[in-house]
């Protein structure tokens, strides 16, 4: 779906926190799970999988929670309503959930501008960031209070002060009043990519992926900018330290049914361990990733990310959430770069307020 | 460094290349039985990093060595000649997608996808002058190509309707005895075969049949169809070749960084303003 959306980081960034859904328990081990394996008796974790369940849980726990991990039963039952209400929403049309777009509609029908839906959907922003249609969510409420699981308060480590360096030096450029180029831009704005983290943790749409084994690899595929990861599983030693790239360098073996990947060589400060890779400090070349991958019931695969990178943070952390198998759930090309009207239209609007700074100061 | 071991394992398959062709065909082949790498339901297994030698990128058919469209690169940025991989030596365009043809060969350092970084299309893609990856799992099969990230999944299930119009198409697959045949609709028009202009409408419908003739050499071959471009079917034909250096694999080539400045150039702010 070669389409983009140029709000999409500022509402990724703030939407998590305001939108309550959720997704379902992550550790209900299934016997049958663990029966599952490939011809050539590795574990079988192929297919298409969603990290939806687990979108409008906040990132980082709200600090009120403290070091509590999950809801209470109330607050499981309100992110419940929470994923009704969107499915409702989404269900009777839901295309209509730009503020400004509904207040025209209005206006030409002469009746009073509709409210926005609160929570997933509109809340002060002047442009819909996906069709209803598009929109993915919850199918399950998540009994995590955030996606953060280490430490135990569930807040990312403090940073180093390189690493704050880093991350001012960052948002000065992205906050720029006129960009001046397409580098103010993230790597996803720019269809580049969202790395290894930010292709799998949940945002507003596009949040599949497809596993594919063989003897030897297992294949990972995202929808999302159509980035692919080849993580062979025979013992070989990762490339020399000379090679880095947006993906880094995975290698994975087997402990029991867990795929273990662990991925270094990454190009360091351009992406981050966050929303869609920009959510964060900019991550250094010596970030080691450790993801496992651990199938506890026919449709649910426990997965969780450890980030161990001491140049940008003072202690090691870890994201665990559950990704599963929805029916009907199917992965399209995702053609970012190809439609990426959008930066040249940002960029040529760019240059017309340039001229009209310049005619103003004249 | 992969440049280095490319062009020297490049070198070493060239000497070889010609006598391939000739000893190689189906019918040599079939005489020599060799051992194939199998999967345990007994399909050949045609995992591995796969690469195309020769120009068939520059144009698929025949063409002469000639300059380059930069000076400044010299003879590294000139176009080697080549033995066209269309079968009969000619596209049978009709007489408008010819005159279409060309005018994209007049325009092709701008508008050949491939210098925007765009999606290779197929079939394109199989001779790429970059490597691919398949991943061949006792169901389906995914082609992880090295320019661009592309990629594409090979439905070996109940045959599915394209969806959507897409750069690579909707691809379903199916073992004809020991050949993969892929079967790809659902073009978006956009893509080119080669970066001398030729390409095809969104009515392009590719049957792709992928045949080891060894456990390190296979046969590609398309058959490309499209009545709104062309007057009948025709047919291409590549030969992959597995990479066996040690710890061979696929590296990264996201090249939208190295298009961005040619596509927003114009609307970057220039220095000093």
């Amino acid at each position: 779906m070669n389409r983009r959306i140029f709000l999409w980081m500022a509402l990724t960034a703030v939407l998590p926190a305001m939108a309550q859904t959720g997704s379902q328990p992550a550790s209900k081990s299934a016997p049958s799970a663990s029966g599952i394996k490939t011809p050539w008796g590795d574990p079988d974790i192929q297919g298409t999988w969603t990290s939806d369940d687990t979108w409008g849980v906040p990132f980082e726990r709200p600090k009120q929670f403290g070091t509590r991990a999950t809801l209470t039963e109330d607050e499981l039952k309100d992110r419940a309503k929470n994923i009704q209400r969107n499915e409702e929403f989404v269900e009777s049309g839901g295309e209509n959930h730009s503020p400004a777009k509904a207040q025209l509609d209005a206006k030409e029908k002469g009746e009073a501008a509709p409210a926005a839906p609160q929570g997933r959907f509109g809340r002060g922003v002047d442009a819909a960031p996906v069709p209803g249609h598009w929109g993915e969510f919850a199918r399950r409420p998540s009994p995590q209070s955030s996606q953060v699981v280490d430490p135990p308060d569930g807040r990312l480590p403090p940073l180093t002060p390189e690493a704050q360096t880093k991350l001012d030096a960052k948002n000065k450029l992205r906050r720029e009043p006129i960009p001046g180029s397409y580098v103010n831009w993230s790597d996803y704005d720019r269809c580049i990519t969202r790395g290894v983290a930010g292709s799998i943790l949940p945002v507003i749409y596009g949040n599949g992926m497809e596993i594919v084994q063989t003897p030897g690899y297992v294949a990972m595929r995202y929808e999302m900018v159509h980035d692919v990861r080849i993580v062979p599983t025979d013992g070989r030693p990762h490339l020399n330290s000379n090679i880095r790239s947006y993906m880094g360098d995975a290698v994975g073996h087997w402990e029991g049914k867990t795929l273990v990947v662990e991925t270094t060589n990454l190009l360091g400060d351009t992406l981050a361990v966050g929303v869609n890779g920009d959510g964060g400090a900019p991550y250094s070349e010596d970030m080691k990733l450790t993801e496992r991958f651990t199938r506890v019931s026919p449709n649910t695969i426990n997965y969780q990310l450890t980030v161990n990178d001491p140049k940008t943070y003072t202690a090691p952390w870890t994201v665990a959430f559950p990704i599963t198998q929805e029916p009907g759930y199917k992965l399209f090309e995702y053609a970012c770069h190809e439609g990426n009207m959008a930066m040249h239209n940002m960029l040529s609007a760019a240059r017309m307020d340039d001229k009209k700074a310049a005619a103003g100061q004249k | 460094m992969r440049l280095g071991v490319k062009s020297s394992i490049s070198t070493i398959i060239a000497a070889g290349c010609a006598a391939v062709f000739l000893s190689m065909l189906p019918a040599a082949a079939q005489n020599a039985a060799p051992r194939l790498p199998k999967m345990s339901d007994g399909k050949p297994n045609l995992t591995g990093l796969w690469q195309a030698l020769g120009t068939a990128d520059w144009d698929i058919q025949d063409h002469s060595a000639a300059a380059g469209p930069f000076f400044q690169m010299g003879a590294i940025g000139a176009i080697p000649p080549g033995q066209g991989i269309v079968e009969g030596g000619e596209i049978p365009y009709k007489p408008a997608a010819l005159e279409q043809k060309k005018k994209n060969f007049a325009s092709r350092f701008k508008d050949d996808p491939e210098v925007k970084c765009y999606m290779p299309g197929v079939p394109r893609a199989a001779y790429l002058p970059f490597p691919f990856q398949i991943i061949q799992s006792q169901k389906d099969i995914l082609f992880a190509y090295e320019y661009a990230t592309t990629n594409r999944l090979i439905n070996m299930g109940k045959p599915q309707e394209a969806a959507t119009d897409t750069w690579m198409g909707t691809s379903n697959g199916h073992w004809d005895k020991d050949t993969l045949v892929v079967d790809v609709t659902g073009f978006n028009g956009n893509a080119w075969f080669d970066r001398a202009g030729d390409f095809a409408s969104d009515g392009l419908h590719v049957v792709e049949r992928y045949s080891l003739i060894d456990a390190n050499t296979m046969n590609y071959e398309a058959t490309i169809e499209d009545p709104a471009t062309f007057t009948r079917p025709w047919k291409i034909n590549v030969i992959l070749y597995r990479h066996r250096e040690k710890d061979a694999r696929l590296l990264e080539f996201k090249c939208v960084e190295f298009a961005e400045q040619l596509l927003y150039g114009d609307l970057v702010r220039k220095p000093g303003k």
